[in-house]
């Protein structure tokens, strides 16, 4: 029932995109003087809001970079918190300019629900989370071991391909919410808990010793998380898909939040390019030259997010793994800019 | 025998008897005891098996809760657990910190002030409207239903022009959204409630068809779908510009939901109205509308009161439903909240959802208790 | 006895027609039962009708017809002039001048006594309340029950609560008073005083169609009366003639059971 309702509204939704696609994100958000932002407001380090109510995580952070390309002003965003449910159609019908709700890019979301994905800012996947006394040094040496999942969900079907695939005998203990799954791993009815690596660090922090509990550095699973944007308007999906690229420039080139203004003397004619006192590379994206001095100096390059949000000074302490850039054995590697 | 006449017709009385005090019952504790809890073998196993269950629950409960909680820190460490102390109870601090949050949401700080205004305002109406002793209460029904709503609307959105900077409802949240929704589900179904259950009961046939559906369409569907049609859908049909605000949305949907089974509750309250009070009241001449306000919906309704609390309990603990849109209630907050690895510890959970037990079970309370307290006093003054 | 303080009794109001009540050819059905069956009664100003027959006979329908509690099917029904249609206003006026008093009284149980009788004056004839209470309190008095005014229906005896639902016909200040077996429903001992109300009643002039058993009424106040079996109306006669010499049969069978 449920599925056919979602289909049914997704098929009208999909119409009544091609309506709207017209319109000029970028002008209508200078209008109105704010970048509506799709937020997840539930998920730690990604989007979720302190004691005083402020958003804070690392999505909300590429938010506040693209406001502050546009804006100059990173506070210039109205975030709007949206269910895993609710979140396409929020973006489909123009309730929010950009989907910044740790979304995993596939096929069908790209095509059939009329979405374009700018890029993967967070590469996720299945991990699983052991004591350290077990000694463990891979998720290869769980042949036989117990288990905890939460049931229903993609994680499971993950953990029995892999387990098939790699010939090890598989023990799963499931459980309806992930609170029910920890709570049972932290009262040793099971080995090693799983699920996406990036709810794992979270997870770890929930049990009674988090300092006895390592995650494992296998991904078994492919969860590019990204930014999307509505279909048809290429010119705003240029500005958040380069909101991203330049980050991840910046983080390359030495680019940082302290340095950014001494950075605009620089003779490097990669980091001229990229701070736009050379070239006119922000005019065509309608956007000012200076839109990346603006970022990093209001938000930081990609690695400053990364750590202020999910890194080593947060209690998660997210290791960089598959998010190092490309020039440090990970996978984020941006078009240059020229 | 001497009260009887000699003569043999024994059974006549020849003097009245004088009233005796009733026979001696046991009292005191011991009979206490006797009667209520130890009357028969049934009765003994039962009050064994819920002493073992008091026995069972209440301590390790107050130990959580009470003795073994942490009332105070700055983060997570507080509440985490240490070699000197092993055993972690509720974690008070957390919910000290968040406090603010689980009320007003997103609401700007420096705004605040404007959401405790609003509560004070619908305090001071729910008082005026439902103490006993209030008086002028025409006086108090105008300013909860015209005047409150008004200035809520003014306080809570904002008025630049008058110096009240614009908070859109995105940034509402908490216990705000909570007293918002179910406030406008209670205010608003119970009218609509009655006018569809007097359509469903109405003689022309197209009123009557129309309410029979509307009421069975609704009653036959969840509330999440409701809310996700009316937030989800709504927007598909609607061009961005002219579509509702999202929390109005979900408003018009939980309002029309609790009116399609509010309308069910009037009805059987209809029903057990005799034919003579409709025939009493038409015979002096009143017309259709005179007839229903005055003289059957007053009895109607005073016989529903309790399933109309009811149903306004399940309302107030529906609206958590509105998460499923993205709108963050009291729940929601405290579920967000739990989350944040500043405080994420084996218990935050746990507090968190005792937090929202708590308040969630004193509102309800509340309700309940004051709808057995009207009950009774309607029933001392307007008996039948 | 309270003869010293009884109140001065207010005239009933003027028809403004000779006939009060003109029933021609009037037929009822409930579904396919046909339950009167071409009704011919002329009632005029004034007069006192005690309507009798065994029970189903009819004649409980027959009066709900004349303030349209039920609706007739074929004929006519005049009420002092105005014929009774479909038209709700028509309805409404009419109801106002027709007093009607049930079998269960069907007072407002939510209500005080006082406010049972100033609803409708306040509501439909849009009486000042003040107003309205005075005549209630005159009424109550007639009633010989002011000292109950604040009690609510439930706290009265059942002869009690009936002459309150007379005196509620009465504040209406109606033409015709229509009196649907109103002492069926009480203890024997109650019948007297709601009987007396209705003779005080009768002496001042009220136009009254009375359906009742109580033959010891019928002989002291009727002007006629009429004897109803199957949906017909059988005989129609003083009650002189009507007790002491039956044309009917099925009069005579209905007479020896009700008087033996």
């Amino acid at each position: 029932m449920k599925r056919g309702i979602l289909t049914f509204g997704l098929a009208i939704a999909i119409a009544s995109a091609a309506f709207s696609a017209s319109a000029q994100t970028l002008n209508a958000i200078k209008q109105r003087g704010a970048l509506n932002c799709g937020a997840n407001g539930t998920l730690a380090g990604f989007g979720l809001p302190d004691a005083q109510g402020n958003w804070a995580g690392f999505d909300v952070d590429y938010c506040r970079a693209i406001a502050a390309a546009i804006f100059d002003d990173p506070t210039k965003v109205k975030f709007v918190p949206l269910s895993a449910k609710d979140r396409f159609t929020a973006l489909q019908s123009g309730e929010v300019d950009v989907l910044a709700r740790n979304t995993t890019w596939t096929i069908s979301r790209d095509t059939s629900l009329g979405l374009n994905f700018t890029g993967t800012n967070y590469y996720d996947g299945q991990g699983f989370m052991v004591r350290k006394s077990l000694k463990l040094n891979s998720a290869l040496e769980l042949n036989d071991a117990a288990i905890c999942v939460q049931q229903g969900t993609t994680t499971e079907l993950n953990l029995a391909d892999f387990f098939r695939a790699n010939r090890m005998k598989l023990k799963t203990v499931t459980f309806a919410t992930s609170t029910e799954a920890v709570k049972a791993y932290d009262a040793g009815r099971c080995d090693a808990y799983t699920t996406d690596a990036s709810a794992l660090y979270g997870e770890r922090l929930r049990v009674a010793n988090s300092n006895d509990h390592v995650v494992l550095p296998e991904i078994i699973s492919k969860e590019p998380l990204g930014l999307a944007v509505r279909h048809g308007d290429d010119q705003w999906y240029d500005i958040v898909k380069w909101t991203h690229f330049v980050l991840l420039n910046a983080e390359e080139l030495g680019v940082a939040k302290a340095n950014v203004d001494a950075q605009m003397k620089s003779d490097n004619p990669e980091i001229k390019r990229l701070l736009g006192t050379e070239g006119k590379y922000g005019e065509a994206l309608g956007l000012p030259n200076d839109f990346v001095v603006r970022i990093v100096k209001h938000v930081g390059n990609y690695g400053e997010i990364f750590e202020r949000n999910l890194g080593q000074p947060t209690p998660l302490k997210i290791a960089r793994g598959l998010n190092a850039l490309w020039s440090k054995g990970g996978l984020q590697y941006a078009p240059p800019v020229r | 025998m001497a009260a009887h006449t000699p003569s043999g017709t024994s059974y006549v009385r020849a003097q009245a008897v004088a009233p005796l005090p009733p026979p001696l019952v046991e009292s005191g504790a011991i009979g206490w005891l006797r009667t209520a809890l130890f009357s028969g073998p049934l009765n003994i196993v039962l009050t064994i098996l819920s002493g073992a269950l008091i026995v069972l629950i209440v301590p390790p409960l107050l130990n959580f809760l009470i003795f073994d909680a942490t009332w105070s820190g700055a983060d997570r460490e507080a509440c985490l657990a240490r070699p000197d102390r092993p055993v972690v109870g509720a974690c008070w601090a957390f919910i000290r910190e968040r406090l603010g949050y689980f009320i007003y949401g997103f609401y700007p700080i420096a705004e605040r002030w404007r959401v405790d205004a609003f509560f004070v305002l619908l305090t001071i109406g729910i008082i005026w409207l439902l103490a006993p002793t209030a008086r002028r209460r025409t006086l108090g029904a105008i300013y909860f239903f015209v005047v409150m709503p008004v200035l809520a609307c003014v306080l809570l959105l904002g008025w630049p022009a008058i110096g009240l900077p614009e908070v859109s409802t995105t940034q509402w949240g908490g216990m705000l959204v909570t007293v918002v929704v179910s406030g406008v589900g209670i205010v608003f179904s119970l009218p609509i409630g009655i006018v569809l259950a007097l359509g469903r009961r109405s003689r022309m046939p197209l009123v009557k068809l129309f309410s029979v559906i509307f009421i069975e369409f609704v009653r036959g569907v969840p509330l999440v779908t409701v809310l996700f049609m009316a937030s989800v859908m709504l927007p598909l049909f609607v061009p961005e510009q002219w579509s509702p605000d999202k929390l109005l949305r979900a408003l018009v949907g939980v309002a029309l939901f609790a009116s399609a089974y509010m309308a069910e509750v009037v009805r059987a309250g209809l029903q057990a109205i005799p034919r003579g009070q409709y025939e009493g009241a038409m015979a002096v001449g009143l017309s259709y509308w005179r007839m229903m306000g005055l003289i059957i919906l007053p009895q109607a309704l005073r016989v529903t009161i309790p399933n109309i609390v009811n149903s306004y309990i399940a309302l107030f603990k529906d609206t958590t439903l509105v998460f499923i849109v993205g709108i963050f209630d009291f729940l929601r907050t405290i579920e967000a909240a739990r989350v944040d690895p500043k405080w994420a510890t084996p218990v935050t959970s746990t507090t968190g959802y005792a937090f929202a037990a708590i308040v969630y079970f004193i509102c309800c309370y509340l309700m309940s208790r004051y709808a057995r307290d009207m009950e009774a006093r309607l029933t001392t003054t307007h008996r039948r | 006895m309270d003869q010293p303080t009884s109140p001065p009794r207010l005239r009933p109001a003027k028809l403004k027609t000779d006939v009060a009540i003109d029933i021609i050819g009037m037929h009822k059905w409930f579904g396919d039962f046909h339950v009167l069956r071409d009704i011919n009664l002329r009632v005029m100003g004034g007069e006192r009708i005690v309507i009798c027959g065994p029970s189903g006979s009819g004649k409980s329908t027959m009066i709900r017809c004349i303030n349209r509690l039920e609706e007739h099917q074929r004929g006519r029904i005049l009420i002092d002039g105005m014929e009774l249609t479909g038209d709700l206003r028509r309805i409404d006026e009419i109801r106002r001048e027709v007093g009607m008093v049930f079998q269960h009284f069907n007072l407002f149980p939510h209500l005080t006594v006082l406010e049972n009788l100033t609803l409708a004056p306040i509501w439909v004839r849009k009486m000042p309340k003040k107003d309205a209470d005075d005549i209630a309190m005159h009424f109550l008095r007639r009633v010989k029950i002011p000292e109950q005014a604040h009690k609510y229906p439930g706290q009265l005896s059942g002869g009690q609560q009936q002459r309150v639902a007379i005196a509620r016909a009465l504040c209406m200040n109606p033409k015709i008073m229509l009196f649907d077996e109103p002492t069926s429903a009480l203890d024997p001992e109650m019948v007297k005083e709601v009987l007396e109300t209705m003779v005080q009643l009768a002496e001042d002039g009220m136009t009254m169609l009375v359906v009742t058993h109580e033959m010891g009424f019928a002989r002291q106040v009727a002007n006629r009366v009429v004897f109803m079996d199957e949906g017909q109306i059988v005989e129609v006669n003083t009650p002189e003639e009507f007790f002491a010499h039956p044309q009917h049969e099925r009069t005579k069978l209905f007479l020896s059971q009700i008087l033996q």
